[in-house]
C-alpha cells in the first residue's frame, strides 16, 4: 500500500514540477508603452533615410514587405518568407483542423498554428500606399544624383541562411539613384540590393545633399498623409494607439480591444473568435512594425495619445465596484440559488438590480489562511461574478434569486459599504490556447522524460497513465472523466439523478467548461473545489478533477491494498 | 463628459458626406440624439414616403449598439407599433466596427425588402405571409398617410 501510494504521490508531485509557466518577458513587447515613447525622437526623413526604410523592409528578403503576415509574436514577415508548415506534435486540445500545423516565426523561434498567421490587414494596405507614393517620385530627372554605398554589418542573431563565411564574402552594393536618399534607399531594398541589416552610406556635394534633404521632407510629408487614414483605429476612430494585431489580421488599438472583449470575444471586422483571454490581452504582443512606423510618421500624435488615456485611467482605476456577497461557492456557467433576508443584502440585491445585476460570490474563509496581498480576511480572495437571472421578491421583503456563474475573479482589494464588502476585483481567465497548447506539448514530454526515468530505477513499475497521471493527453483526460461520468450514471450514482441534470444540465462537451459542471453535482467538499477558481489552463482543471475521481475510484473499489491513498 | 472623437467624427462624416436618400442631424442640446429621416426606398411599398425615425448613442457606443426608432406610423413585419426595429446589427450582431452610417443603411435596405420570417411585428408578418399583395397595398397606404414629406 505505502508503496503504491508513494508513487502516485511521487507521479503527482512530478506533475506539479511541471507546470512551469511562460515566463512574463515572453508575453511583454508591448508591455509599458507609455514609457518606451517617452523622449522617443523622431526619425529625420534626411538623416534617418536608412533607419525609415528598414521599418518596411522585410527580415528574411530584406525587400519591402509583399503581402505581409503578423505573427501572435508581433514579428513580421512577408506571406512567402514564412517558413514552411510542420505538424503540430503532442497536442491534444483543441482538436481543430487549423490548429494541427503550424509555422515558426524566423524571428523569435515561437511555432503558431497556421490559423493564427493571417494577412496583418493594416500593413498590407500600409504597404500599398508607400509603394505607391513612391513610385510617384520614380522619375525626378532632374534631380541631382544620389550615390548609395552599402556596408554590410554582420549581426549574431542574424537569422537567415547565411552562415559566416557568407556574410564575411558579402562586399555590399553600390547604386546610383536621381532624388532623395528615402527614395534612392526604398528602391535599392526593392531591387534587392539591400540587405535588412546593412549600413548605407551616402555620398553627394553639399548643395545636393540640401537639394536631397528637400525632396526627403517633401516625400516624407506625402507618405504620412497617404499612411494616415491607413493607421486609425476603426473602434476609436483615433490613430492607432499601441497596435495590436489579432490572430485574423486585424488591428486596434490595444485598449479599444480590451473594451471590445468586455462585450463580446469576436474581432469587430470579420467576427472570427478571438480565444486570447481578455486579461491576456494586456500583455499580448504589439505588432512591432506598425508600432515603429506610428512612432517615426507621427510621435507627436502617439505621446499625445498615451497622456490623454492615462489620465482617463487614473480616474477608473482601484474602484471597489464590485458588490461581494460571502456565502457559498458559486462556479462559472452553473446555477446558483440563493435565499436573501439579510437586510444588508436585500439592499445590495436592489442596488445590483437597477445595476448591471452582476455580483461577486465569495467563500467564507474558515481556516483564516492568509488571502495573498488581503491577508487573513473572513472570506476567500478567489470568486465567481454572479449574474441575477431571475429575483422573486417576497410581500415581506425578502426575496429569491436564480443566478448563472459568468466569470471568475481575484479580489485585488476590499472595503465595506452599508455593511456587505466590495471589492475591485480582477477578472480570472484561461491563459491563451497557444501557451495551453505549448504547456500541453512541454508536460506531457516531461512526463514522458519523468516516468521513464522513474521506471528505469523501480522496473517492477509499469509506465501506465495510472501511475503517471501526467502522460495523459489533455483530450485523454477529458474523455476519461466523461467515461466516469456515462460509468456512472449508469450505476444509478445519487449525484447524477434526474433532478440534479434538470438543474446542472448534462455534462457539457466541452474540455474548458466541464471541470465546473463536474464540481457542482459531485458531493465532495467545497474547499477542494475552490482550487477550480484559481486556474487558468484547461488541462490543469482537469487534471485535479481526474485526481477526484481516481480517489473516488479507490475509495469504492478497495482492491488490495490501495484503499486509503491520498 | 467630453464626446469621444470617434462620435465626432462620425457626425462630421455624416454631415459632410451624407448619404443620398438619408439624413442624420445631431441636437444642439445633446450630440448623442440624432433627427433621423429616410426615404423610401424606389419600387418598394415606402417608395415617395419621408420617415422620421429618432437615433440615440448610449454612454459605451460603439460597444454597444445605438439605440433607434421609426417616429413615424409605418407598416412593416420588422417594425412593430412603437417603432422598434428587429435587425439582427442592432442585436446580436453589433459589431464597434459598424458605424451610424452602416445602420442607417441597413435599415433603409430593410425597407426595400422586408423579412416576414423573423418579424417583431406579428399581426403585420402574418398577414404579409397570408395575403402579400393586400400586405403591400396596406403599407403603400399606411405611406400616403403617414408618411407625406
Ligand atoms: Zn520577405
Ligand atoms: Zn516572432
Ligand atoms: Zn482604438
Ligand atoms: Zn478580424
Amino acid at each position: 500500500m505505502n508503496q503504491y501510494r508513494q508513487k502516485y504521490s511521487l507521479a503527482q508531485s512530478g506533475e506539479l514540477a511541471h507546470r512551469k509557466s511562460i515566463p512574463p518577458s515572453k508575453l511583454m513587447v508591448g508591455h509599458d508603452f507609455s514609457q518606451e515613447f517617452k523622449d522617443q525622437p523622431a526619425l529625420d526623413p534626411h538623416g534617418d533615410a536608412r533607419q525609415l526604410v528598414r521599418l518596411v523592409q522585410c527580415r528574411s528578403c530584406s525587400k519591402p514587405l509583399s503581402a505581409p503576415v503578423t505573427l501572435p509574436c508581433g514579428h513580421t514577415t512577408c506571406r512567402a518568407c514564412l517558413a514552411p508548415t510542420r505538424p503540430r506534435d503532442n497536442i491534444s486540445y483543441p482538436n481543430t483542423p487549423d490548429r494541427q500545423y503550424g509555422i515558426t516565426c524566423k524571428i523569435c523561434d515561437e511555432e503558431y498554428p497556421t490559423v493564427e498567421c493571417s494577412a496583418d490587414v493594416t500593413l498590407t494596405k500600409v504597404m500599398e500606399v508607400v509603394k505607391q507614393t513612391i513610385a510617384r517620385v520614380q522619375d525626378t530627372p532632374e534631380a541631382p544624383v544620389c550615390v548609395l554605398e552599402e556596408i554590410p554589418v554582420s549581426e549574431d542573431d542574424v537569422h537567415d541562411s547565411n552562415d559566416e563565411k557568407e556574410l564575411t564574402s558579402y562586399q555590399g552594393h553600390r547604386k546610383e539613384f536621381r532624388g532623395g536618399r528615402l527614395h534612392a534607399t526604398f528602391q535599392m531594398a526593392s531591387d534587392g540590393e539591400l540587405r535588412y541589416n546593412s549600413d548605407v552610406q551616402y555620398r553627394a556635394s553639399p548643395s545636393d545633399a540640401q537639394i536631397h534633404a528637400h525632396l526627403d521632407a517633401e516625400l516624407f510629408n506625402g507618405l504620412r498623409e497617404a499612411a494616415h487614414s491607413e493607421l486609425d483605429c476603426l473602434v476609436c476612430y483615433n490613430m492607432m494607439l499601441d497596435p495590436t494585431t489579432l490572430p485574423c489580421g486585424h488591428t486596434f488599438c490595444r485598449h479599444c480591444l480590451v473594451r471590445v472583449m468586455d462585450h463580446s470575444s469576436i474581432c469587430p471586422i470579420c467576427r472570427a473568435g478571438i480565444h486570447i483571454p481578455p486579461i491576456a490581452i494586456q500583455n499580448y504582443p504589439s505588432n512591432g512594425r506598425l508600432v515603429a512606423l506610428l512612432k517615426s510618421l507621427s510621435p507627436e500624435h502617439v505621446q499625445a495619445r498615451v497622456e490623454a488615456l492615462e489620465s482617463e485611467e487614473d480616474n477608473s482605476e482601484g474602484a471597489l465596484s464590485t458588490p461581494l456577497f460571502v456565502c457559498t461557492l458559486s462556479l462559472p456557467n452553473t446555477p446558483t440559488f440563493l435565499h436573501i433576508f439579510e437586510p444588508r443584502y436585500r439592499l445590495m440585491m436592489r442596488r445590483c438590480m437597477e445595476g448591471n445585476r452582476r455580483f461577486g460570490m465569495v467563500m467564507y474563509n474558515r481556516s483564516s489562511a492568509p488571502q495573498g496581498d488581503l491577508g487573513p480576511t473572513s472570506f476567500l480572495q478567489y470568486g465567481t461574478m454572479l449574474e441575477i437571472i431571475n429575483l422573486e421578491l417576497l410581500p415581506d421583503g425578502r426575496s429569491f434569486v436564480e443566478t448563472r456563474g459568468v466569470s471568475r475573479f481575484r479580489i485585488k482589494a476590499y472595503g465595506q459599504l452599508d455593511g456587505y464588502y466590495v471589492g475591485n476585483v480582477e477578472r480570472v481567465d484561461d491563459v491563451p490556447i497557444i501557451e495551453e497548447e505549448q504547456l500541453e506539448r512541454q508536460e506531457v514530454l516531461e512526463a514522458q522524460a519523468w516516468a521513464d526515468a522513474y521506471v528505469l530505477e523501480n522496473p517492477q513499475d509499469p509506465r501506465t497513465p495510472e501511475n503517471f497521471p501526467g502522460l495523459l493527453s489533455t483530450d485523454e483526460l477529458f474523455r476519461r472523466c466523461i467515461g466516469f461520468v456515462e460509468q456512472m450514471s449508469q450505476r444509478s450514482a445519487p449525484w447524477l439523478s434526474s433532478r440534479i441534470v434538470n438543474v446542472y444540465g448534462p455534462p457539457p462537451d466541452n474540455h474548458k467548461t466541464f471541470p465546473f459542471w463536474f464540481a457542482s453535482v459531485l458531493p465532495i467538499a467545497e474547499e477542494e473545489k475552490y482550487r477550480l477558481l484559481a486556474t487558468t489552463r484547461v488541462r490543469e482543471r482537469l487534471l485535479i478533477v481526474y485526481s477526484w475521481i481516481k480517489r473516488i475510484e479507490g475509495q469504492r473499489w478497495p482492491s488490495g491494498n490501495s484503499c486509503s491513498i491520498l | 463628459m467630453a464626446l469621444p472623437k470617434r462620435i465626432i467624427k462620425e457626425t462630421e462624416r455624416l454631415m459632410n458626406e451624407p448619404v443620398p436618400g438619408i439624413s442624420a442631424v445631431p441636437h444642439e442640446d445633446n450630440l448623442r440624439y440624432f433627427d433621423v429621416t429616410i426615404d423610401g426606398p424606389s419600387q418598394s411599398p415606402y417608395e415617395g414616403g419621408l420617415f422620421k425615425l429618432e437615433l440615440f448613442l448610449p454612454d459605451d457606443y460603439p460597444m454597444t449598439p445605438p439605440k433607434i426608432r421609426f417616429l413615424t406610423k409605418i407598416y412593416h413585419p420588422n417594425i412593430d407599433r412603437l417603432g422598434r426595429i428587429c435587425l439582427d446589427v442592432l442585436k446580436s450582431n453589433w459589431s464597434p466596427a459598424l458605424q451610424i452610417r452602416t445602420i442607417l443603411l441597413s435599415i433603409q435596405a430593410l425597407l426595400g425588402a422586408p423579412n416576414p420570417d423573423d418579424p417583431l411585428a406579428n399581426d403585420v408578418a402574418q398577414k404579409w405571409k397570408e395575403d402579400q399583395n393586400a400586405a403591400i397595398e396596406t403599407a403603400r397606404q399606411w405611406t400616403q398617410e403617414h408618411a407625406k414629406p
